[in-house]
């Protein structure tokens, strides 16, 4: 592997395969996961399910099951409700939809806990369980997408089924279709992704122990026990100091463990109203059918090109299958934002809607926002053979080069400093492209079929200081009085060996050996707060927090040292746990003699300077960092019998400076690995009823490592504007390997026709028998026949609605609505509140709306028999008119405000108390 | 996913097993290698009374030759047959399809006997079973009979077999030196239960046909003898035999169906193309020599 960190000059540890910290206690079976923690009297809890998708809760009988031997405890809704709790999305907004830890007279489909049963033992628990009575009048489910737009509400409080919209419908007969009509080639095409189970190795798991004074410690897994503690906190109104939240190892997260959900909350709150230790530890079975799921979207996308294949316009209509439950209401639908950055893209818009329907709810899953590059990298290619076009070719026309750049996409996303073409062409020089063609066209003749498909994509990482809980990462660092170097991060490892890393940039910058560091995490009362494993984050911002935090640490080495030999701090240099003074050989101390010093004897330091050798940073870094990568993958397809075998897979990423190219290659081969699951094996299926169908392993299809190749890795590194300038890499697989294998696969077929057929709707997973209906032209999976007909796109979509104005002739005739009001807008990404200013006269209507951050002045609005319309125009975070249509009353004012791509917020305003 | 409570034993003869089957009255259930029935017990889709354990039966494991038979104890472990020489020399076919049963973990618990007497359709060994010939003997208090593979199985998970009566032995005809063995399956990843397969064996004499034994297993509710396409062979010169016709016939003796890995239509075409492939090899490599 020829790796430099070029980046960084002379390296130490900095780009060093170093061995991993975390590897010898976990793969001798000695690491500390939540199922390892016994506490006296801690009791189990085994969960009652619905097993039914939809229906009133008519009666549950808990005599027998009560009576059962261990049995100490069954809790329903009524008994958890002693402790109101509100529920919260990642993003620390209030859930809607009322969502209780249990069941609340409702069930919302198959797998909603209902009861709560605690014994002696997990094994107690379930045979009380079983024979819980659970009497449930059923009704009719929701289940697709297509019920979801025409059923009976899911929750039967909101208007309507729609969970979470952005986008501008309006957009595409203003802007997009005009340009798509003129457009010399016009593009179609549709990807149904399938419903995905998380499958971390190790399920979902929550002990907590309450303790005499109010406090309560929890052992959950979880992607960040800062922020499970948080959120704890946050749902049951409790001190955060209250909360302690411990999670040294876990298996695996994926956005699943972002936040604790309905059952962790539960373990919580049953403890407190139980007063002993309780364990919950999911199995399989739940953790597939009721573990928040991922995925299920449905897209569509059409691409305007010239004849050249350069973009014209596009429009996407998205919709997604959030379940009953998700894990935010917005879940998935900001799909959008990244869809064109890295391309030259005059005009495009989109609506997407995220749809509640009785399954289990969703949550994120490694690149979240995966779709737009799977539907994007696929309708290029799809363009590209239309058009007779090298695939490489039409990216290399449309995609922003490094000097192209500063420059700001069509949605308003500014890029410095991408490199998807440059990755493009270090991939392409590694891949004999022509040799493959003639291979293929070779292969052909004797009935083979194969495939080259290759992507491009970027994603935003790192990301700090835009929308809560994403913020900072704190390193504390000290050299102890042994010379030993302690560490304490806000990072959190579900098995991305930050411990490692983290460790080889303080070795690096500090000089010392590896092995003399000692790395803590994964508690929330050590460290400070930070969001953990979310959004590709720990290698950019706690990188930069610890690059930073052990330069300070060395400066105060170097000042003790330049004190204590009377020499210039430029004179010292730190090298193996050695303090060397330029010029002075005789000065060389360890740095467990400077520390001896530093702690024992400050009369020596110098004058004012604090004892000990300890240093705290806290890196706030820009609020997103870029990452691109390009990939190649070579398949051969078996014409006899559909199967699809992956010769070769080249990934050529750009994550900046590489701390360990080994960590680094695992994060990718982990993210191709759940990509190849995706595109060929892993479905959760449900049937009409609402029953989800694959609640084994045996049904439920991971890769296995016989589904996985070997990877082949380029490492471009452009160093990013961050401390240290690392890129993030945890989710790029997981976002680019979806395309890259569809587009090989595409390729392998093109001799039969479009994947999917003429219309292009392509449904995965890519089972042996969907790749036999293109091979052969005709239904053989049987999928053509139970699939719903998809819509013709461009999809022209009702208009979100404008306030009810049907109240207006009950309206009094003289409303005042001049002066302060208090606004709510209540968006799908959090909820604001501000001041609002109204001045009338006649029917023109101004004033100014002003928050903290600023504030905005408008004019030329209307005021109509109560009907409000004005519009605010916005600059930051991203350029926006917010279009207002409000109807006031007395004492109230109520109506939406339509907020360009961002979607629909609702509005409520009072007079100010 | 904890089993619901249940007793133990554990016999140490069939005898033995074979009481404590009659006297729990249905409510036992015989474990062996545990590989499929351990997680039945978790997800309490399987709650017996009582576990008959019956890996402490010396008498059921090992693989012995009698009166031109191959006899294989039923909890003879799949990994062990599948090093053992006699069954190497004698049961090729066997051999060749015990190394697609589940994974190599699996196969070191697994017995022969369990998958034989479990039923799975999908799976590698009771079509090799059927395939091949083969007789299971079974006893019970009441006595033993012998029972033919083919007659053995009655839809998925579902045998011949009575609550109180526990496999003994299967016993496998001898087929001639030289024998062709067929076998090809298509499954998802490997290891797992085939969407299609197919095993068999043929016997030659004189470059003619003289004895054909093929099932299908993921065709049908249970292991699918292709009973039209054997006809049509035997007494077939080599050199004369249309594949693909043979082919059409083995599928026509199947039944397959939907399921959301596969669908029935899947299977049909997959199954035949594989059954031709593997026949022409197969004859292919006979012509040559």
């Amino acid at each position: 592997m020829n790796f430099h960190a070029s980046s960084v000059g002379a390296t130490r540890y900095v780009g060093e395969r170093t061995p991993r910290k975390e590897d010898a206690r976990l793969l001798t079976g000695r690491g500390q996961f939540t199922d390892d923690i016994q506490l006296p009297g801690m009791m189990h809890i085994a969960y009652v399910r619905s097993p039914v998708a939809r229906g009133r809760i008519v009666s549950i009988n808990l005599d027998v099951a009560r009576e059962m031997p261990g049995v100490q405890a069954i809790y329903t809704q009524d008994d958890l409700a002693a402790i109101p709790v509100q529920m919260l999305s990642f993003f620390f907004t209030p859930i809607e939809s009322p969502v209780t830890l249990l069941a609340d007279g409702r069930v919302a489909c198959v797998g909603d806990p209902v009861c709560m049963v605690i014994a002696e033992s997990r094994a107690q628990a379930e045979d009380a369980a079983a024979l819980v009575e659970l009497e449930i009048e059923e009704e009719t489910p929701l289940v697709t997408i297509a019920d979801a737009k025409t059923g009976a509400l899911v929750h039967p409080d909101r208007d309507d089924n729609i969970a979470a919209e952005m986008g501008d419908a309006d957009m595409l007969e203003e802007a997009i279709q005009p340009l798509l009509d003129k457009a010399p080639h016009v593009v179609t095409h549709t990807i149904r992704h399938q419903r995905i189970a998380q499958s971390p190795m190790e399920c979902r798991a929550c002990v907590a122990s309450p303790e005499g004074s109010g406090e309560m410690t929890v052992w959950m897994g979880c992607q960040s026990p800062h922020l499970a503690a948080r959120y704890v906190a946050h749902a049951l109104g409790m001190p955060q100091e209250s909360i302690r939240v411990i999670a040294k190892d876990v298996g695996g997260g994926f956005g699943l463990k972002n936040i604790p959900w309905r059952e962790e909350v539960a373990v919580v709150v049953a403890a407190r109203l139980f007063g002993r230790p309780l364990k919950w530890i999911e199995d399989r079975y739940e953790a597939l059918t009721a573990s928040s799921h991922a995925r299920e979207q449905e897209v569509t996308l059409t691409l305007g090109l010239d004849d050249e294949g350069k973009l014209l316009a596009g429009w996407s209509d998205y919709a997604c299958n959030n379940g009953a439950w998700p894990m935010g209401e917005d879940s998935n639908i900001a799909v959008h934002m990244f869809m064109w950055p890295a391309y030259k893209m005059p005009a495009y818009g989109f609506v997407t809607r995220g749809w509640f329907t009785n399954t289990m709810g969703l949550g994120g899953y490694r690149g979240p926002w995966a779709m737009e590059s799977l539907i994007r990298e696929t309708t290029l290619d799809k363009a590209a053979r239309k058009m007779g076009l090298d695939p490489v070719e039409v990216r290399r026309k449309n995609l922003i080069y490094l000097p192209d750049q500063p420059v700001t996409s069509t949605l308003g996303i500014e890029v410095t400093d991408i490199t998807p073409g440059e990755c493009l062409e270090k991939l392409v020089a590694n891949v004999d492209i022509a040799a493959f063609r003639k291979e293929q066209a070779e292969a052909r003749k004797e009935g083979r079929y194969l495939g080259m498909g290759i992507a491009t994509y970027i994603e935003p990482t790192g990301s700090a200081g835009q929308m809560q809980p994403m913020t900072g990462e704190t390193v504390h660092l000290r050299i102890e009085p042994t010379g030993k170097v302690v560490a304490m991060l806000s990072t959190h490892s579900q098995g991305h060996g930050t411990a490692t890393t983290m460790a080889q940039v303080i070795a690096d910058r500090l000089g010392v050996a590896y092995e003399d560091i000692s790395v803590f995490e994964g508690d929330s009362a050590i460290g400070a707060f930070g969001p953990g494993a979310a959004g590709s984050r720990q290698g950019v911002i706690a990188g930069g927090a610890t690059w930073k935090a052990t330069e300070l640490l060395a400066d105060k080495v170097k000042a003790v040292a330049a004190h204590l030999s009377n020499a210039s701090t430029e004179a010292v240099t730190i090298e193996d746990g050695m303090v060397h003074v330029e010029g002075a050989p005789e000065m060389s101390r360890s740095l467990k003699e400077l520390a001896e010093i530093a702690y024992g004897e400050p009369a020596r330091l110098p004058e004012g300077m604090a004892s000990g050798l300890e240093a705290q940073f806290r890196y706030q870094p820009p609020p997103m960092t870029m990452t691109s990568a390009a990939h190649c993958c070579v398949v051969e397809v078996d014409a006899e019998t559909g199967f699809v075998k992956i010769l070769r897979w080249i990934s050529a990423e750009d994550c900046g400076t590489v701390i360990n190219p080994g960590v680094v290659e695992g994060q990718i081969a982990g993210g191709l690995a759940q990509a190849i699951g995706q595109v060929l094996l892993e479905e959760m299926p449900y049937d009409a009823r609402g029953n989800p169908l694959a609640a084994t392993f045996k049904d439920y299809l991971m890769p296995t490592i016989s589904d996985v190749p070997d990877f082949e890795y380029l490492h471009a590194n452009t160093p990013s504007q961050t401390i240290g300038g690392m890129r993030g890499v945890g989710e790029g697989g997981a976002i680019i390997g979806p395309p890259t294998l569809v587009n090989a696969i595409a390729d392998a077929l093109s001799p039969f026709g479009e994947l999917g057929g003429e219309k292009g709707e392509v449904t995965l997973p890519l089972t042996p028998a969907r790749i036999l209906d293109v091979i052969e032209q005709r239904d053989v999976s049987g999928h053509q026949a139970h699939a719903e007909p998809a819509p013709a796109a461009p999809v022209e979509t009702t208009a979100a609605p404008v306030a009810d104005t049907s109240a207006l002739a009950a309206a009094p005739a003289a409303i005042s609505i001049d002066g302060d009001w208090d606004m709510t807008l209540k968006a799908p990404m959090g909820g604001q509140t501000f001041l609002a200013h109204f001045e009338t006269d006649g029917t023109a209507l101004a004033g100014y709306l002003s928050a903290p951050e600023g504030q905005q002045d408008f004019a030329g609005g209307t005021f109509e028999d109560g009907r409000m319309k004005f519009e605010v125009k916005v600059d930051k975070p991203m350029k926006v008119t917010l279009k207002y249509d409000l109807q006031a009353s007395a004492d109230t004012i109520t109506g939406k405000c339509k907020m360009g791509m961002f979607g629909t917020a609702k509005v409520t305003a009072v007079r100010p108390a | 996913m904890k089993p619901a409570p249940f007793d133990y034993v554990r016999p140490t003869s069939v005898a033995e097993a074979c009481r404590v089957l009659d006297e729990a009255g249905g409510g036992a259930t015989v474990i062996a290698g545990g590989q499929t029935l351990m997680p039945l017990l978790n997800l309490r889709m399987s709650q017996p009374f009582i576990l008959v354990d019956i890996n402490g039966i010396a008498e059921l494991k090992g693989v012995s030759r009698a009166d031109g038979a191959t006899r294989v104890g039923p909890a003879t472990r799949q990994a062990d047959a599948l090093k053992d020489e006699t069954l190497a020399q004698y049961l090729p076919a066997l051999v060749r399809a015990l190394a697609h049963v589940g994974h190599y973990q699996t196969r070191n618990r697994g017995t022969v006997g369990g998958s034989v007497a479990l039923g799975e359709p999908a799976a590698e060994m009771p079509a090799t079973a059927v395939a091949l010939g083969a007789t299971i003997e079974i006893a019970s208090v009441r006595g033993s009979r012998s029972v033919k593979a083919e007659e053995f199985y009655l839809g998925p998970y579902m045998t011949v077999l009575e609550p109180d009566e526990l496999v003994t032995d299967i016993v496998y005809p001898d087929w001639p030196d030289g024998h062709v063995v067929l076998f090809r399956e298509v499954a998802q990843r490997p290891g797992d239960f085939a969407l299609v397969g197919m095993v068999g064996a043929l016997a030659l004499e004189g470059g003619t046909v003289s004895r054909a034994g093929i099932a299908w297993f993921g065709m049908g509710p249970t292991p699918v003898r292709a009973r039209q396409a054997e006809s049509a062979l035997v007494g077939q010169a080599l050199t004369a035999i249309d594949a693909d016709a043979v082919a059409a016939l083995a599928v026509a003796d199947t039944a397959p169906f939907d399921d959301h890995h596969a669908s029935a239509e899947y299977r049909r075409t997959v199954g035949k193309r594989i059954f031709a492939r593997t026949l022409r090899e197969a004859l292919d490599i006979r012509s040559a020599a």
